[in-house]
C-alpha cells in the first residue's frame, strides 16, 4: 500500500470533512472589486451563519458559490470538488439550493403552481406538496392563493418549501428573516434547525443576528468583502458590535 | 440524485447517503466555462469581423485597380473573390454581434421585468 504525505493525508481529511469551502474568493462588479479573498467553509448538518453589516459582500458571496455571480479569483470546492465556472443549475440538480434575497417565489402564481414549478427536479408534484404542507401546514390553507397576495412569512415558508422540493444536501438562504415579524422569524429558524438536524447543510446569510446566532452551529462575521472572524456562535456575538459599528 | 432521502417532517436524522450522494453527483458535475464567456467572444469576433471584412474589401478594390498587363482580368477576378470573401466576413460578424448584443440585452431586460414583478409584489404585500 502507497502511504501517504501527511500534508496530502491532512488536505484529503479536511476536504472530507467540509461540504462547501470557499478559498480566497473574489468578486467585483465592473471595475470594482467586492470580495477581496473570503474563506469560509461549512461542514455536512451544520448551519453556518454569515453575519455582517449592509455592503460587507454577504449576499455576493452567496451569489459566487451559487454560480450566479463570476468568480475573480480563488476556489470554490464542492464536496472535495473544484467547481469554478460550474452552471447554476448544475449545482441545483447535485443539491446546492439557494434561496434568494426577496424570496424568489413567482408572485402571480398559486402557492400550488409555485410548488409545481419545482417539479422539475423530477420528483412528482404531489410528494412536493407531502413535504411542503407537512413542513408548513399554514400552506396547505392557501394552496390556490395568489403568492403575491400571501403575508411576509408565508412567501418566505413557500420559497423554503420550494427549494426542499428539491431535496437539497446544502441549502443557502439569503436574509431569511428580511422584512418579517420577530415571531415569524423564530419559526422559520426552527424549522432551519430541525431541517439540519435530518442531515442538511445550512449556510445563512443574515444581517440580524439575535435569531440566526440561536440556531447555528458556528459563524462568521463579513465585514468589507473579508471574513474577518469564525467562531461559535458565543465567541462571535461577543464581537457583532465592533463588526457593526467598525470600531 | 436521490428524491426521497429528506426533506420531509419525518425525515431521517443524519443522512450521510444523500451527503455521499451529493459528493458523487458533484463529482459526476460537467463543468464548462459560463455561456457569458461565450457571449462575449462572439462580441469579439463580431466587431473583428465587421472591421477586417471591409478592410479586406477596399484592399480587394485598389488590388483591381492596380493590375496591369496580360494577367489584369485574372487578377481582377481575383480581387473580386477577395472582396466577396471581405463582405461575408462582415455579414458573418454584423450577425454574430447582433446576436450577442440582443443576448445582453435581453438578459438584462429578463433581470428589468423580474425586478419589477418583485417591487410589484413587494407593493402588494405591504397594501
Amino acid at each position: 500500500m502507497t502511504a501517504m504525505d501527511p500534508v496530502s493525508a491532512l488536505t484529503a481529511m479536511r476536504e472530507h470533512e467540509t461540504l462547501l469551502e470557499l478559498r480566497g474568493v473574489k468578486a467585483a462588479y465592473g471595475t470594482i472589486e467586492v470580495l477581496h479573498g473570503v474563506d469560509l467553509d461549512v461542514r455536512p448538518g451544520e448551519v453556518m451563519a454569515v453575519l455582517g453589516p449592509n455592503g460587507a459582500g454577504k449576499t455576493t458571496t452567496l451569489k459566487v458559490l451559487a454560480g450566479l455571480h463570476p468568480l475573480a479569483g480563488g476556489d470554490i470546492i464542492v464536496a472535495g470538488r473544484r467547481v469554478n465556472g460550474a452552471r447554476p443549475e448544475d449545482l441545483t440538480r447535485a443539491g446546492l439550493c439557494l434561496i434568494p434575497e426577496g424570496r424568489g417565489i413567482f408572485p402571480s402564481l398559486s402557492v400550488r403552481e409555485n410548488l409545481w414549478m419545482a417539479s422539475h427536479s423530477g420528483r412528482p408534484l404531489r410528494a412536493i406538496e407531502e413535504v411542503a404542507y407537512g413542513r408548513f401546514p399554514q400552506l396547505q390553507k392557501r394552496r390556490g392563493q395568489v403568492a403575491g397576495t400571501l403575508s411576509g412569512g408565508e412567501q418566505q415558508m413557500l420559497a423554503l418549501a420550494r427549494g426542499l422540493a428539491t431535496d437539497p444536501a446544502v441549502l443557502i438562504l439569503d436574509e431569511l428573516s428580511m422584512g418579517l415579524a420577530p415571531l415569524v422569524v423564530e419559526q422559520l429558524y426552527a424549522q432551519v434547525a430541525e431541517l439540519a438536524r435530518t442531515g442538511v447543510s445550512v449556510l445563512v446569510v443574515e444581517q440580524f443576528a439575535r435569531v440566526v446566532l440561536g440556531v447555528a452551529d458556528r459563524a462568521a462575521i463579513m465585514v468589507h468583502g473579508r471574513v474577518s472572524d469564525i467562531g461559535t456562535p458565543h465567541e462571535i456575538e461577543s464581537k457583532l458590535s465592533s463588526a457593526y459599528l467598525g470600531g | 440524485m436521490n428524491t426521497d432521502s429528506i426533506g420531509g417532517p419525518g425525515g431521517p436524522p443524519g443522512s450521510d447517503a444523500r451527503v455521499d450522494q451529493f459528493r458523487a453527483d458533484v463529482a459526476d458535475m460537467r463543468l464548462k466555462d459560463p455561456a457569458t464567456g461565450l457571449d462575449r467572444l462572439l462580441l469579439r469576433l463580431g466587431v473583428l469581423g465587421m472591421i477586417g471584412g471591409p478592410v479586406l474589401a477596399v484592399i480587394a478594390y485598389f488590388l483591381s485597380h492596380s493590375a496591369t498587363g496580360a494577367a489584369a482580368p485574372l487578377e481582377q477576378r481575383d480581387a473580386l473573390i477577395q472582396a466577396l470573401i471581405g463582405v461575408a466576413i462582415t455579414i458573418v460578424g454584423a450577425a454574430l454581434y447582433v446576436k450577442a448584443a440582443i443576448a445582453g440585452f435581453l438578459r438584462f431586460w429578463m433581470a428589468r421585468l423580474v425586478y419589477e414583478q418583485r417591487r410589484e409584489r413587494d407593493q402588494i404585500s405591504t397594501r
